[in-house]
């Protein structure tokens, strides 16, 4: 049976609204740009390590960070930090939501992607690599530095420290927590 | 006989005060011990854990200010932010305030967190720092004393259990006495002029 133009019209139109939102879609990862991304050294016998870096939503859509994925670690997870009567509970999230045009930090004593079981220890000058896996499934690929302590540390009392692409963002990140 | 019946009856009330008390607490997480958040000032005192090189005894540091710290080491992120701070503070010192300091990461996580592996990690902080640890018992008691929480969170990620914990620095005095309770991420600054004046005071 032949079908009526309109409802071919309708379904060419569907079919378009299905590629393009597609395209729009996959263009979710490069809707996010990373900056200031860093995994912290370990110290020995130290088995897990942290990534932290900035996201920024440069798009008017928001989405959200579902996961992450590396093979240098065991399990690669999205954690935060909860500060509550004193207590530092970490606990396994599911999301981290990136608001429109809105930057989300990982950082210290806040939400991070954790990298259980590393493979081998992450040693300043190293580099990682991890995937960030959007809400659509797209994924943003990184190559992460890796960062000693004292370097971070430096960047915290030096606002030129470290090797920050963005200078700009906050630096002060690890008295959030204090009381 | 009735004094037997009155003192079961009151044991009895007790004894069930008590359960509906200790089970009306959220029961949702196993504490493996965890001072009541309103308990008594933490009194602190001395103790004995276990290094690599042998007994840590508090009482053997009297005449130093020791910087105690608890943690895990499967902790990536609070645990050595303050130990790199606590690090850093010691580096502001000089040679002759070194000597009267004695930095102590403990680990409450001995089940995972061998005392090899803590001399290590320890001395990656700092090389003066010494790592220790001791039985679940002795932990628990010490931590209660020094006002030190940490519970054990089960299946919440793929690498085996969390350990929920307090993350203060806690300050002795040279004479053994808790003297100051630093929170989470005090700067290093604020740890060295609290390690300071108390080098000066005594």
């Amino acid at each position: 049976m032949k079908k009526p133009l309109s409802q071919s019209i309708i379904i060419a139109s569907s079919l378009m609204l299905a590629l393009l939102s597609g395209t729009l879609f996959a263009d979710t990862a490069a809707d996010i740009t990373v900056s200031n991304a860093y995994v912290r050294a370990t110290a020995p016998g130290q088995a897990n390590s942290v990534a932290f870096m900035t996201l920024h939503n440069s798009s008017m859509q928001a989405y959200s960070l579902i996961d992450a994925e590396g093979q240098a670690a065991k399990a690669v997870e999205l954690h935060t930090h909860i500060h509550e009567n004193g207590m530092m509970k970490m606990r396994r999230i599911n999301k981290i939501d990136l608001p429109a045009h809105g930057e989300v930090m990982l950082k210290p004593g806040g939400h991070h992607i954790m990298l259980i079981g590393l493979k081998q220890a992450a040693k300043k000058g190293d580099s990682i690599h991890l995937s960030l896996i959007f809400n659509d499934g797209s994924k943003k690929m990184l190559t992460v530095p890796v960062k000693g302590m004292t370097m971070q540390m430096g960047s915290m009392e030096h606002k030129n420290g470290g090797h920050d692409m963005h200078p700009s963002a906050p630096k002060k990140m690890d008295h959030n927590h204090m009381h | 006989m009735s004094k037997l019946n009155t003192a079961i009856t009151v044991l009895t009330l007790g004894i069930l005060m008590g359960w509906i008390v200790s089970t009306s607490m959220p029961t949702s997480d196993k504490p493996v011990t965890l001072p009541n958040a309103i308990a008594a000032a933490p009194t602190g005192g001395d103790f004995s854990l276990t290094s690599a090189d042998g007994a840590f005894r508090l009482k053997d540091y009297r005449g130093k200010v020791v910087l105690i710290y608890f943690g895990y080491t499967f902790c990536s992120d609070i645990c050595p932010t303050n130990l790199a701070l606590m690090a850093q503070a010691l580096n502001g010192m000089t040679e002759n305030e070194l000597a009267q300091v004695q930095a102590l990461f403990v680990s409450v996580d001995p089940e995972r967190d061998k005392v090899a592996t803590l001399k290590k990690y320890a001395q990656h902080f700092h090389e003066t720092m010494l790592g220790v640890t001791g039985s679940p018992t002795e932990l628990a008691e010490i931590a209660t004393r020094y006002g030190a929480a940490y519970r054990k969170i089960e299946g919440e990620s793929e690498g085996g259990y969390l350990v929920d914990h307090s993350s203060n620095t806690y300050v002795i005095a040279p004479d053994g006495s808790l003297h100051t309770i630093l929170p989470h991420a005090t700067p290093a600054q604020e740890i060295l002029k609290v390690t300071r004046k108390l080098l000066t005071e005594s």
